[in-house]
């Protein structure tokens, strides 16, 4: 516990002096959001049924913008090798980087979601607590696969391309899970209808975890 | 250990498989009976669940042999799981090149995001990035570790898929049911019979990918020493 309170504040501490990750992150949410205002030109009315699948379209591509950085820090300096040659299961080294990506999820999401409200008239009035559980259930879920699929993508060739040609298919019961939650929360559903959704991404989010710290050392060798 | 066609036990094999194939294709084309509102439809069905259920039987190698690689780390195994994932990945192609041309004559359209059809659609998607990873992937034990993660990871999505699929759109026509074979015992014997030698082009595919494999192998080894 305390090697991966460690690793964590490694983590956090890297990109607090950096920056870099959280603010390209935030950028391009912004920069997505902009493009999605202006190539559906509509009502704010006609808007409404096409914003869930919108948000959730626009932080699949923070995420993977985000596991690109999460080991770019190691590939560039060639601190992987010191970091797997440390006396610390691999497997904690996974959650390290699950828990700093749910994280920076959690900050370029907070910068990005009122812009949602702000440029394509998404209300959050109703649910916004539920709205923070799902976003937070959702980025856990991401990370679960998306650490272990940018893991491998740090030593391939074509790695960068690689990650979201592998990730968003994966993803794509979290993608259906997030956007269905989000629909019924806006439209003022009660839990009972959405707890469905949130069980999926859920059992998505611990069975890629429990094989991410299988896995992970597997990935790591050399 | 040269070429597979040298032995005769393989020889034997592949000719039984080949004419119970066209002894299977007559049983479809002149024996089976009409299924009434299906006609001719139907007959893809003999076909179709077989190639599926082959599939089936090549991702489930896939992972099976790519735990035991990562166990073991015997290169065995590596070549044993590449050769379910490619001959699998032909028959789940298969799939969704018969799929439609049943769909289109009794459901009237192609194509539609049914919870069975986009699972395998997902899954064909998932495997092109499994050989993109063994491409390239960098040194081969690398890639074939990489790869192995990457079939576990696809057979643990599939479940999800489809529950998540059935339920974002209930309203979307469903798989026929089982109880097709109900009409006429033959229906079911003939398709037993395609079942079985369906499997046994498998099994040949499969052993001839795993020989050819295993020379490579060899080959590789020796530009090594």
């Amino acid at each position: 516990m305390n090697q991966l309170t460690l690793l964590i504040k490694k983590e956090i501490k890297q990109e607090f002096r950096s920056r870099e990750t959280v603010i390209s992150m935030s950028v391009f949410g912004v920069v997505v959001i902009l493009l999605f205002a202006f190539a559906f030109n509509a009502a704010p009315a006609e808007f409404q049924k096409f914003l869930p699948g919108l948000i959730w379209m626009t932080y699949l591509f923070v995420a993977v913008l985000g596991l690109q950085r999460s080991f770019a820090a190691e590939k560039e300096l060639d601190a992987y090798a010191a970091l797997l040659s440390a006396p610390i299961d691999r497997g904690l080294v996974y959650l390290g980087k699950l828990t700093a990506f749910v994280l920076f999820m959690a900050v370029a999401q907070a910068v990005t979601l009122p812009l949602f409200g702000l440029f394509l008239n998404l209300s959050l009035s109703t649910g916004l607590g539920m709205h923070l559980v799902l976003c937070l259930l959702t980025d856990w879920a991401m990370g679960a696969c998306g650490v272990l699929i940018s893991g491998m993508g740090l030593r391939i060739r074509m790695g960068e391309v690689l990650i979201p040609i592998l990730l968003f298919p994966l993803l794509v019961p979290v993608l259906i899970g997030a956007t269905k939650a989000s629909a019924a929360l806006l439209s003022g559903a009660p839990f009972s209808q959405i707890q469905m959704w949130f069980m999926i991404i859920a059992t998505f989010a611990v069975l890629f975890t429990v094989t991410g710290l299988f896995a992970f050392g597997a990935i790591s060798e050399e | 250990m040269d070429s597979y066609w040298a032995r005769r036990p393989n020889q034997i094999f592949a000719a039984l498989t080949f004419v119970l194939v066209l002894v299977s294709l007559w049983l479809i084309l002149a024996v089976a009976p009409m299924v009434p509102q299906q006609e001719w439809a139907q007959r893809i069905f003999y076909y179709h669940v077989p190639l599926a259920w082959n599939a089936f039987l090549g991702y489930m190698g896939v992972v099976i042999f790519g735990i035991m690689y990562l166990v073991h780390k015997n290169p065995k195994w590596d070549i044993w799981a590449v050769s379910f994932a490619e001959v699998g990945t032909v028959f789940a192609f298969l799939i969704v090149v018969t799929g439609p041309i049943w769909a289109k004559p009794i459901w009237g359209t192609a194509w539609t995001w049914e919870p069975r059809l986009t699972t395998t659609f997902i899954l064909l998607l998932l495997y092109i990035g499994y050989f993109m990873i063994r491409e390239f992937g960098g040194p081969y034990e690398r890639s074939s570790r990489f790869a192995a993660v990457l079939g576990i990871l696809a057979f643990l999505d599939v479940p999800l898929i489809y529950f998540a699929v059935d339920f974002w759109s209930p309203e979307v026509q469903s798989h026929p049911q089982r109880d097709l074979g109900g009409h006429n015992p033959l229906i079911s014997q003939i398709f037993l019979f395609s079942l079985f030698t369906f499997t046994l082009i498998l099994i040949n595919l499969i052993r001839y990918r795993i020989h050819a494999g295993i020379l490579q192998h060899k080959a590789l080894e020796k530009d090594h020493v």
